[in-house]
């Protein structure tokens, strides 16, 4: 079959976003992409993402890497899910796991179950009935088995070193066929009848043309932003946290957490992300409620461990471009969008964007509109379903104790989320969809964790036998802690796998 | 502290068919504590959801879940197992095509057939090797039902039930009764209505005040209790989908096939059903197709003629009363879509069975889900008048913009754009366009995969269509063996 050149793809930046997209597309795409990536050791990394999504897995798989090499690379530990404190109430906790609550009993979720229960005062936490949240909370992991039993209800992703995670991709995109440049761009050509990019020039006066362009320069947005102009539409009225302190820390226990923290703090949250040998710590902010140094201390004294370096001030803005496939330029990362690590999906975002970009890689005649619009029209929907559902984690509170919480707590949320949280506080329904992330377990976990309970559940749940309802119910618990008690800690599961582990350094 | 929902005190189901006895049954069995009335209005006009002989898949998962047992479905209402339909002539006089139940079978499959068949010009007419299970086993004529108790390669796969509506009603009218559902039959003298948008109430002659909570509409286009309410209004189907009369004849001689085809003459489309009762064949034509022609395409008289008027309700959730099945949505029978809407739509009641306070959000939750259930129906439909030659059989159509983008995403990226709450799965969608004869070009990724993979994926599909075959008799013999009277 004859087949046409291949496209030439010039990636810009060698972040996170930019080695993903470089080395997926040169792996995925051999025959129908050349692939070059143009990155400068002047410009900082900002290696958001130390903590992802189960999407991660088939991200890893699909390029062939094999799973133990990955995550000794990138000293990674294993993730069931994300410990929220404080959020709904100071002294009140909850797991978001990447698992289910309970199961469906004659057509009717779980969770209207657990609220009958709980109305009865014979409901345990909810995370009880959770195999996913019961092994976290106590610190077990194995992976799941793949049947239909209990032991099968729990996905995982990684808690990795995203410094390291850069060169890993790096590594790999050159091993198969990524071009690497090193050089900063000083100047954009652009072709003056269609606008289109043609080429990036180099301070030293190299000059890389290409056919498409993906931007990954991060906040600076070069060529989607700053090149094309693409308007930006700003979310920081319902996300306010715009700054991070970072600090990395060591272990404080002999344990390692397989799940991420994330601790309310008066002007946002603080993350703690158990890495194979540290702790990676960081106060997310809003600079409208805190100054920086302020937060930097707030920092120092909050983390556990002993500080490894000083706290390291990020900035950024939550939002995403209108557009972000534009001409030939798609942005692929904080060059198209920003969501804060609250639910960790940064890297799942950048994930997304290189997957649609494949499925909708222009052909050799030229970039379809068509296709342009199809994969803005996705971006959209992946980014406005993450922002509704990270809003519902500070606007589902009764925290009154701060500025910052007053703000989040009295504002008007987007009509999206504003109708899914109405009909939940009334009939205990979630709006149901099957594309994007975070479907009805996400949001029950969050609800029912913030202290966000529906004034009516299905009355269904009225019509069960009490005892056997209960009886039911213990039943599951004792399962589960059964099946929790059969499984090795996280640091012993880790340990026993040698081939999964980083030298100590 | 959350309450339970005060429980619906009664329920009226109206109609008569079997739309409406599978509702009030499911309703009963969700509800022990309710009472289910069933006010028998005769379904009137052409209620295609209730006269139909067949479904697709999700149905034998819902009987599955609502107590309606398929052994005895095979025992006594003639049920037969389809696992894939035949498309002849749809893109051209000599295009044919397959869809399966189920859809392809694994990635490297698809890749193969990305290479070979969605990427030329070549594709039509010629032969192919079988792309998924169902497809091997179709063409071999085998299937039985997988043991409960263990995996076979048979498990994976996907089938729709065809039966003989009269003895499925009969078996679906003996379940209601044992289940206490209560039975109305005479006429509605006047509907009530509660200010509210809904109904407080019906006189029926000679029975007096009947009154519920909730009203099931299922009494088929006429939508007679849907119909009577101030927020009733209607979205209009007919400038895509133009079919305007079906042709329906019935033959007597058993016909036992996994199959069924569908073909595209010049005088419309003409479906012909296998079953244990007889070939039945649907012919469905536009305005100008004469009656003559119609039944000289048929080749025999018809047993009936109905008209068809393509459209939906606006929103099928209004007040206290839901519109279900044929009162929500008119269509032609094309590709098996009428039952399966009710009961998809009956699914997401009894999923969102609200309480006696009806709650605005959950109509609107229910509207915009059901909404998008008949708009993606409407639109596979649409695929099928959006083939080039129907588009000379049946003249131009609108067509929707949904279709639009995924006709030029399937046609030139070899991709299908995800729709929630379609009656496919988007494997399934692929395949029907396939069958229908579009060419696909390959998707980036499958032009990119390795051989050897696609080689070792195939050797798999062989090994395990091989496995099928040996776990499977003839199917014509597994029927007579398990309906032979013991």
């Amino acid at each position: 079959m004859d087949r046409p050149a291949p496209l030439k793809v010039v990636v810009l930046g060698g972040g996170t976003a930019g080695w993903m997209t470089a080395a997926s597309l040169a792996k995925l795409l051999p025959d129908r992409a050349s692939v070059d990536l143009i990155e400068s050791e002047d410009i900082g990394i900002i290696g958001v993402g130390e903590a992802t999504l189960p999407h991660i897995r088939g991200f890893v798989e699909r390029l062939g890497i094999r799973e133990a090499e990955f995550m000794k690379a990138t000293h990674a530990t294993y993730k069931l899910g994300i410990d929220f404190r404080d959020f709904g109430r100071i002294g009140e906790s909850y797991i978001h796991p990447f698992g289910s609550f309970g199961e469906e009993l004659a057509g009717v979720g779980f969770h209207h179950y657990w609220l009958e229960l709980q109305r009865r005062g014979q409901a345990a936490p909810l995370g009880e009935y959770s195999l996913c949240v019961a092994a976290a909370l106590a610190n077990r992991f194995q992976p799941p088995s793949r049947d239909l039993s209990l032991s099968s209800t729990y996905g995982y992703a990684y808690q990795f070193d995203a410094t390291l995670f850069g060169p890993f991709m790096r590594e790999f995109g050159q091993s198969v066929g990524v071009t690497r440049h090193e050089g900063l761009v000083t100047n954009v050509e652009r072709n003056g009848d269609t606008g289109d990019v043609t080429a990036l020039v180099l301070k030293d006066g190299r000059r890389i043309e290409g056919d498409l362009f993906v931007d990954c320069s991060g906040f600076r947005s070069l060529l989607l932003g700053q090149e094309l102009g693409e308007e930006w539409e700003d979310w920081s009225h319902w996300l306010p946290c715009d700054r991070a302190a970072a600090m990395p820390c060591t272990h404080a226990t002999e344990d390692i957490r397989p799940y991420t923290t994330a601790t309310a703090m008066p002007a946002g949250w603080r993350w703690q992300i158990p890495l194979q040998h540290r702790m990676g710590n960081g106060y997310v902010f809003s600079s409208a409620f805190l100054d920086e140094e302020t937060a930097c201390e707030a920092i120092r004294d909050a983390a556990e461990g002993e500080p490894l370096a000083d706290p390291r001030v990020l900035r950024f803005r939550p939002g995403r471009r209108r557009r972000s496939w534009s001409h030939n330029v798609v942005g692929v990362g904080l060059a198209s969008g920003f969501l804060e690590p609250l639910e960790s999906t940064s890297i799942y975002l950048a994930q997304m964007a290189i997957t649609y970009l494949i499925e909708l890689f222009p052909e050799a005649g030229g970039i379809e509109p068509a296709d342009r619009d199809a994969f803005n029209r996705l971006v959209d929907m992946e980014y406005d379903r993450v922002r509704d559902f990270l809003i519902l984690h500070y606007h589902a509170t009764t925290r009154d104790d701060s500025e910052f919480w007053n703000h989040v707590r009295t504002m008007r949320v987007p009509d999206s989320l504003s109708d899914k949280l109405q009909l939940w506080r009334e009939t205990g329904r979630i709006e149901k969809y099957s594309d994007g992330l975070f479907f009805d377990a996400s949001w029950i976990a969050v609800y029912v964790g913030q202290g966000w309970l529906p004034q009516r559940h299905d009355s269904r749940t009225g019509m069960v036998d009490p005892e056997r309802l209960k009886a039911a119910a213990d039943r599951l618990r004792r399962e589960i802690a059964s099946e929790v008690s059969r499984m090795p800690g996280h640091r012993e599961y880790l340990e026993r796998e040698t081939s999964r582990l980083a030298e100590a350094s | 502290m959350s309450e339970p929902r005060e429980p619906l005190r009664r329920i009226v189901v109206a109609g008569s068919g079997q739309v409406a006895l599978l509702s009030a049954i499911a309703l009963r069995r969700a509800l022990p504590t309710t009472e289910v009335v069933l006010l028998a209005v005769a379904p009137q006009g052409p209620a295609f959801a209730d006269f139909a002989a067949t479904s697709l898949p999700f149905t034998a998962s819902l009987h599955d879940r609502l107590g309606i047992d398929e052994e005895r479905m095979i025992a006594t209402a003639g049920a037969s197992h389809r696992l894939s339909t035949r498309y002849f002539g749809w893109s051209s006089h000599d295009q044919r095509g397959v869809f399966a139940h189920g859809g392809w079978t694994g990635r490297a499959m698809r890749a193969r057939f990305g290479r070979d068949w969605g990427g030329g010009p070549k594709i039509a007419g010629g032969e192919r090797p079988a792309g998924s299970l169902a497809e091997v086993l179709t063409d071999a004529g085998r299937f039985a039902l997988p043991p409960a108790d263990r995996e076979t390669p048979l498990s994976l796969i996907e089938y729709a039930l065809r039966w003989n509506p009269p003895a499925y009603r009969t078996l679906l009218v003996e379940r209601a009764r044992q289940l206490g559902i209560g039975h109305v039959q005479a006429p509605i003298e006047t509907i009530e209505r509660d200010g509210a948008g809904g109904i407080t109430g019906l006189n029926i002659q000679g029975q007096g005040w009947l009154e519920a909570d909730l009203f099931v509409d299922c009494s088929g286009p006429a939508a007679v209790l849907a119909s009577a309410l101030p927020g009733f209004a209607t979205v209009d189907w007919s400038t895509s989908l133009p079919t305007r009369r079906v042709f329906i004849a019935a033959g007597a001689e058993p016909m036992i096939a996994l199959e069924d085809r569908i073909t595209l003459l010049d005088e419309g489309w003409l479906i012909e059903q296998a079953g244990r009762d007889g070939l039945l064949t649907i012919l469905g034509v536009g305005e100008g197709t004469s009656e003559q022609a119609a039944i000289a395409a048929l080749g025999k008289d018809p047993v009936a003629v109905m008209p068809v008027s393509p459209g939906s309700v606006a929103e099928p959730w209004q007040g206290n009363v839901i519109a279900l099945g044929d009162a929500s949505a008119q269509f032609e029978p094309l590709a098996n879509l009428n039952l399966d809407l009710a009961h998809r739509q009956l699914d997401l009641l009894l999923e969102m069975l609200p309480g006696r306070e009806i709650e605005p959000l959950e109509r609107a939750e229910y509207n915009r889900r059901a909404g998008l259930m008949m708009d993606r129906t409407r639109d596979l439909l649409a695929f099928h008048y959006a083939t080039p030659r129907a588009r000379r059989v049946f003249g131009e159509v609108e067509v929707p913009e949904a279709v639009q983008t995924a006709l030029d995403q399937f046609v030139r990226r070899g991709r299908m754009p995800f729709h929630e709450e379609s009656a496919l799965l988007r494997e399934e969608e692929m395949d029907l366009l396939g069958a229908l004869g579009f060419e696909r070009q390959m998707s980036p990724q499958e032009g990119a995969s390795d051989p050897e993979g696609i080689e070792a994926g195939e050797a798999e599909f062989a090994a395990l269509a091989r496995r099928a075959l040996e776990a499977a008799p003839p199917y014509a013999e597994w029927i007579a063996a398990v309906t032979q009277p013991s």
